[in-house]
């Protein structure tokens, strides 16, 4: 046997197209010629007629099938796969109409293969939309021929049963005598036709309901969709259309290069780039963010695009040396975010549309709600530069300060459990953060975070410190600041997402107005005329109750309202204790006399947010110092199931579970002050009347956290 | 040197470019052919995103064109049964015309917008529609 290039040539595998073509034309041509001359002088011309197109069209797809090319894909040029070689995992995959399909890499062909390509053996190529090797044509079935595949099937099946039909009609009719040449040959072609009729017609059978469903042979026979669903389908009338009606699709092989006639030199145009406009990526979870800043506005838009190419998901992890600060915090909230949250909550992005214009003030303002909610005013006068570190640090970790415990009442036996979660962000790091233990009592500064993961888990810090201090807030010093603050970075951000950036810079604010109200000199407090979002009301709120909180004596009864809950940031309301204020204070109902204090209630609906009121009234926070807010929670709830929110300083007190699911709401809400609505101007306590219970007040804080602080 | 040379000759002959870019085969809508329309970074200071994206976008569109199952290909597949596929050696099917169609919008784009910038798109059709390759040439050389 000579041996060709590469190939040796194997006789074996042309025994069954040739059987095939013998049986098919032999029998026909003994049909034709025995048969059909009788038929057509005792019954009718037509029979011969009828046959012969039937038989061509089962020859010309016969012919197709056998030589048409099936879609062979063509090797992969080297340029192409180098970057794949030796790194490349085996498996690469993609979605497909929602479902996840693999990419196999092909050593053979050196290129990913495409969904529906296999590789064949025999024929030793990647065949686009392999069904299977069909040793009768000896030839792959893909997609360029496989409706003629079909089409023979069907052909043959109609052909043998014509051929059954016709020669038994000839017998039966007996127009000869039984014993003669023709009625032998009849009923030999019988024979044969009748014996290839069972498997021919089952193979028919099996292919018509391939093609209804949409499926390669090689699909069904792998089980590849058995009981899931197939992405490749498109109903049974356009996947039979496909089949069918489709324009035959193009050959790769043997395709003529087209020459080059575009001459490329130097020099070269380049694409001007805006001084003002740095476009950053982030590539996470096979979702590809890109972030564009531009200097002057400082403006900062999320926009996802999902590669639908994509690689197994990487775990998330930005590429932060492109980053710095708050460029960096933001885009890796985004993109955790994104990538987190963002198929669960649509708002999700939103939250991130931080202005970096604030970078400066809010370097430290970097961090997310839940950041400023940490400003305790122990901690701020511990660390009353915390606030305004920029640098992401982990240092509440380091933190767990027992001078804030000491210096708090026994209320922190309440315990920060504070849930990373509830800041906001679902990812691991908050989970990880979790773990430092809530010790608050650092004012965590806002700390720009350099790391998705950092940035989250300083948020996280933030949060389980608990520490948010409004005395800032509180002051009316605050106020201006607030509108200032308000008013840059608030043009577009969305209502809910702004607040953190603004709690961070009250809470910076606080900071100082904190050594001044200790000082005793607390300048009465006015609502805050101007309008925040919902968030910063909430914070103004907060801030204005707890001026009068310090301004009051002591101990009296706390019912505080809360200003509108800016429970937005929690998305799942779970705490029974919110829906105990909702019912107890629909928002915006109860005539306050407070002016609205920020009340950061858990993920719960807005009514219920706002419904929170916080338990006492302005009484000076002082004694409260020790306070321990914890975030109303469900949990939380035995204990603060009034919303007592005022005293936004103290340290958050979460029940671990509460705050986890805080957290989760948090980021699914990102700080949504969709779900606070509209919170009347700093005005609006939130009329929950909010027993104080044990001595307990839940007091919003910024990001929406509720603060049970007892008292 | 004259490797260097050679080579450049070489590379002035095959056209072969400094770096190639690939975009790769967007499957997200099943097997029907398009192709990614995200930016590569690669490109990023090489061509304005704008100009990219339109021309994925509208070989997408050729290509959804050719695959398209109207009137006018069924037809075609009657017709062609009825001569028993003879037909497809006079005749050129509808996908070929659009692929026609495609390699000369290809070529146009390559003259009028990658080229000034130093890149060059390739034909998907010579890489089994797999990707779309745009090769870089750099200044320098």
């Amino acid at each position: 046997m000579p041996a060709a290039s590469g190939k040796r040539f194997k006789p074996s595998k042309y025994v069954p197209v040739s059987a095939a073509a013998i049986f098919l034309v032999g029998a026909t041509t003994l049909f034709f010629a025995f048969t059909c001359p009788g038929l057509s002088l005792n019954v009718s011309p037509v029979i011969p007629i009828y046959n012969a197109v039937v038989f061509l069209f089962v020859l010309a797809n016969f012919s197709m099938a056998t030589f048409m090319d099936p879609g062979i894909f063509p090797r992969a040029e080297e340029d192409e796969d180098k970057e794949d070689d030796f790194r490349a995992p085996l498996y690469k995959t993609v979605e497909i109409k929602g479902i996840q399909v693999r990419m196999k890499w092909c050593a053979t062909c050196r290129f990913y293969r495409p969904p529906r390509c296999s590789h064949c053996s025999v024929c030793d190529n990647c065949v686009e939309e392999f069904d299977h090797h069909c040793p009768w044509v000896n030839n792959c079935i893909g997609r360029r021929n496989y409706r003629y595949f079909f089409l023979f099937l069907l052909s043959l099946t109609t052909h043998i049963m014509g051929v059954f039909g016709f020669g038994l009609l000839y017998v039966l009719y007996q127009v000869e005598e039984l014993s003669g040449v023709r009625m032998a040959v009849t009923m030999v072609v019988m024979c044969v036709a009748g014996l290839f009729f069972i498997p021919v017609a089952g193979l028919t059978g099996f292919h018509v309901v391939l093609v209804a469903r949409g499926r390669t042979t090689n699909e069904q026979v792998t089980g590849k969709f058995r009981g899931g669903v197939n992405p490749f389908t498109n109903g049974c009338c356009k996947n039979v259309s496909r089949v069918l009606c489709s324009s035959p699709a193009p050959r790769y092989l043997g395709r003529l290069r087209a020459e080059q006639t575009v001459l490329v030199r130097p020099p070269f145009l380049r694409p001007g780039v805006s001084d003002g406009q740095i476009t950053v990526k982030i590539m996470d979870n096979g979702i590809q963010t890109e972030l564009k800043r531009t200097k002057s506005k400082g403006s900062l838009e999320v926009t996802e695009s999902q590669s639908a190419d994509a690689e197994p998901p990487p775990p998330p992890k930005p590429d932060l040396s492109r980053y710095t600060g708050l460029r960096t915090h933001l885009t890796l909230a985004t993109t955790e975010d994104s990538s987190l949250l963002g198929k669960d909550s649509p708002p999700t992005p939103t939250m991130y549309k931080y202005r970096p214009g604030y970078s400066s003030s809010s370097s430290s303002a970097a961090l997310p709600h839940s950041t400023s909610a940490k400003l305790s005013r122990v901690n701020s006068l511990k660390e009353p530069n915390s606030i305004g570190e920029g640098g992401q640090k982990p240092s509440y970790r380091s933190e767990p300060s027992l001078e804030p415990e000491s210096f708090r009442s026994p209320t922190f036996s309440k315990s920060f459990h504070f849930d990373p979660l509830s800041s906001g962000s679902r990812s691991s790091s908050l989970k990880s953060a979790q773990g430092t233990g809530f010790e608050l009592g650092h004012l965590q500064s806002i700390r720009s975070e350099g790391t998705t993961s950092t940035s989250y888990k300083s948020l996280v810090n933030q949060t389980r410190n608990g520490s948010l201090s409004y005395d800032s807030l509180l002051t009316p010093s605050d106020s201006p600041d607030f509108e200032s603050v308000q008013a840059g970075p608030e043009p577009e951000a969305p209502v809910g997402y702004t607040s953190p950036f603004l709690s961070a810079r009250i809470a910076q604010q606080r900071e100082t107005d904190l050594h001044g109200r200790f000082g005793g000199t607390a300048p009465p407090r006015e609502p805050s005329p101007v309008r925040y979002d919902n968030l910063s009301r909430h914070i103004v709120a907060s801030i204005q109750e707890r001026e009068k909180l310090l301004q009051q004596p002591p101990a009296t009864g706390r019912e505080e309202d809360a200003g509108p809950v800016a429970a937005g940031v929690q998305s799942p309301p779970r705490s029974s204790s919110s829906l105990d204020d909702a019912k107890r204070s629909p928002l915006g109902k109860n005539p306050l006399p407070r002016p609205a204090l920020p009340r950061f209630g858990k993920p719960e609906p807005p009514g219920a947010l706002r419904a929170r009121s916080l338990g006492s009234p302005e009484q000076p926070r002082a004694p409260h110092l020790g306070k321990s807010v914890s975030y109303s929670s469900q949990k939380a709830a035995p204990q603060a199931g009034v919303p007592e929110a005022e005293e936004v300083a103290l340290q958050p007190l979460l029940p671990p579970k509460d705050e986890v699911q805080m957290r989760g709401a948090h980021s699914k809400s990102n700080g949504q002050p969709k779900n606070l609505g509209p919170v009347p101007a700093g005005a609006g306590p939130v009329p929950l009347s909010s027993p104080t219970r044990g001595g307990v007040k839940k007091v919003s804080g910024v990001g929406g956290t509720t603060y049970e602080i007892s008292v | 040197m004259a490797t260097e040379v050679h080579s450049l000759q070489e590379l002035r002959r095959s056209a072969s470019l400094a770096t190639k870019v690939f975009v790769q085969r967007d499957y997200s809508d099943g097997t029907t052919c398009q192709f990614q329309t995200k930016f590569p970074p690669e490109l990023e200071s090489r061509i304005e995103r704008q100009l990219f994206e339109e021309t994925v976008k509208t070989l997408n569109g050729f290509y959804a064109e050719a695959e398209k199952i109207g009137g006018s290909s069924y037809l075609e597949g009657c017709l062609a049964c009825a001569t028993a596929y003879f037909i497809f050696l006079c005749m050129e099917t509808h996908y070929e015309k659009v692929l026609k169609k495609i390699s000369k919008y290809i070529q146009d784009q390559n003259e009028k917008i990658y080229a000034p910038r130093g890149l060059l798109l390739t034909d998907p059709l010579e890489r089994g529609m797999r990707v779309v390759s745009s090769g870089q040439q750099d200044a320098g050389g």
